[in-house]
């Protein structure tokens, strides 16, 4: 399991969601922050791993501030890192971001259209946002 | 409407931090939504913790294959931690022989790497539900929606692929997909594209002898008008 950098300022954590648009929005959204907006300062973890235990991912998110991304109510990534003991910095709930973008088409669970690409790119923008006070503080 | 039916579940790894968990979960979809739709059904391995009784029944209602991005399993173990046995353990890396070498986490970024990479793991996947179907494995409870072809959080019916054989209306699963992946690989519509439409439709969809010329006709039509 590779990880980008373990001195990261910041974890951001997405939903594993798989049966819609909003698990690859914030899945999307993540890349577009760790390997473009904050190389080197940002990173993710596998959700699953948190889900299943892995020492040294729990040590990870309790040690690094992290924010969540999550693509529906049942709050997958925040339940999760919480259930970890997590440092929850901020829970970005995308289905509300996307909700004020009402009757655009953001394409599939398995790709996203230039309104989906279009709301990545908004989302990342709130992640880089919280991730600079993060930092501050 | 409900019948009783018994659907096989996958449960891909999230794998977030790797290429091959991106590999996994858009080979997951391709199976639900092209190559076995009637026959799947899936559910966010998160949901496991995050979700309620329902969710943990998942392993229990339905013969399960997980698939795993890399040799950690966490889909396996999550799955069998807090959900019940696994009947079949898939894991990317071991199916292309290595690590996803040139593939990519993020699917702005996806080129043909990393189509070859989905298509190698779909069709295990489909295989593998296939196994499952033929072996019958029974299941605890299989009352599932007959519609959906894949059930989730927030899931909905995959498409069909439709096509008008012989004045017949029959489905091809996978046939959208099926044509993405050939126009990628540069498939020209025409006439000479036909035996390679139906070689690979023939892969998903049994086609008699006596039907070959009007399939080869009927995909041909199809595809030209897809291009």
């Amino acid at each position: 399991m590779t990880s980008q950098n373990s001195q990261s300022q910041v974890l951001i954590v997405p939903c594993s969601g798989i049966g819609k648009v909003h698990g690859l929005v914030s899945r999307e959204a993540v890349y577009q922050v760790t390997d473009k907006l904050l190389p080197g300062q940002a990173d993710t973890v596998c959700l699953a791993l948190l889900v299943t235990g892995d020492p040294e991912t729990r040590q990870k998110v309790r040690q690094t501030p992290c924010i969540t991304l999550d693509g529906c109510p049942k709050l997958c990534a925040y339940k999760n890192v919480e259930l970890s003991g997590g440092k929850i910095a901020k829970g970005i709930r995308v289905y509300d971001t996307m909700k004020r973008h009402r009757g655009a088409n953001f394409g599939t669970a398995t790709a996203l259209s230039e309104e989906g690409w279009a709301v990545v790119e908004e989302v990342a923008a709130e992640v880089v946002e919280i991730s600079r006070q993060e930092a501050v503080t | 409407m409900n019948e009783t039916i018994s659907k096989v579940g996958i449960i891909s790894c999230s794998g977030e931090e790797i290429p091959e968990g991106t590999i996994a979960r858009q080979a997951v979809r391709r199976v639900l939504e092209g190559l076995r739709p009637q026959q799947t059904v899936t559910l966010c391995l998160p949901l496991f913790l995050a979700g309620e009784v329902g969710e943990r029944r998942f392993a229990s209602e339905h013969p399960t294959i997980t698939v795993d991005g890399c040799d950690k399993l966490c889909a396996k173990r999550g799955t069998e931690q807090f959900s019940g046995a696994v009947n079949t353990s898939l894991v990317v890396t071991d199916i292309l022989g290595g690590p996803a070498r040139g593939c990519h986490r993020s699917t702005r970024h996806a080129d043909k790497a990393d189509e070859q990479a989905i298509w190698l793991v779909a069709e295990r996947v489909a295989a593998e539900v296939d196994a499952l179907a033929a072996a019958d494995v029974p299941t605890d409870l299989t009352e599932v929606p007959a519609t959906s072809g894949e059930v989730c959080a927030c899931g909905r019916p995959s498409p069909d692929g439709k096509l008008e054989v012989n004045g017949k209306s029959v489905i091809i699963n996978g046939l959208p997909l099926i044509f993405e992946h050939l126009q990628k690989n540069g498939l020209q519509p025409g006439n000479g594209s036909a035996d390679t439409l139906l070689e690979t439709v023939r892969i998903y969809h049994p086609i008699e002898p006596e039907e070959e010329a009007a399939y080869r006709q009927a995909l041909a039509d199809a595809y030209q008008r897809y291009c």
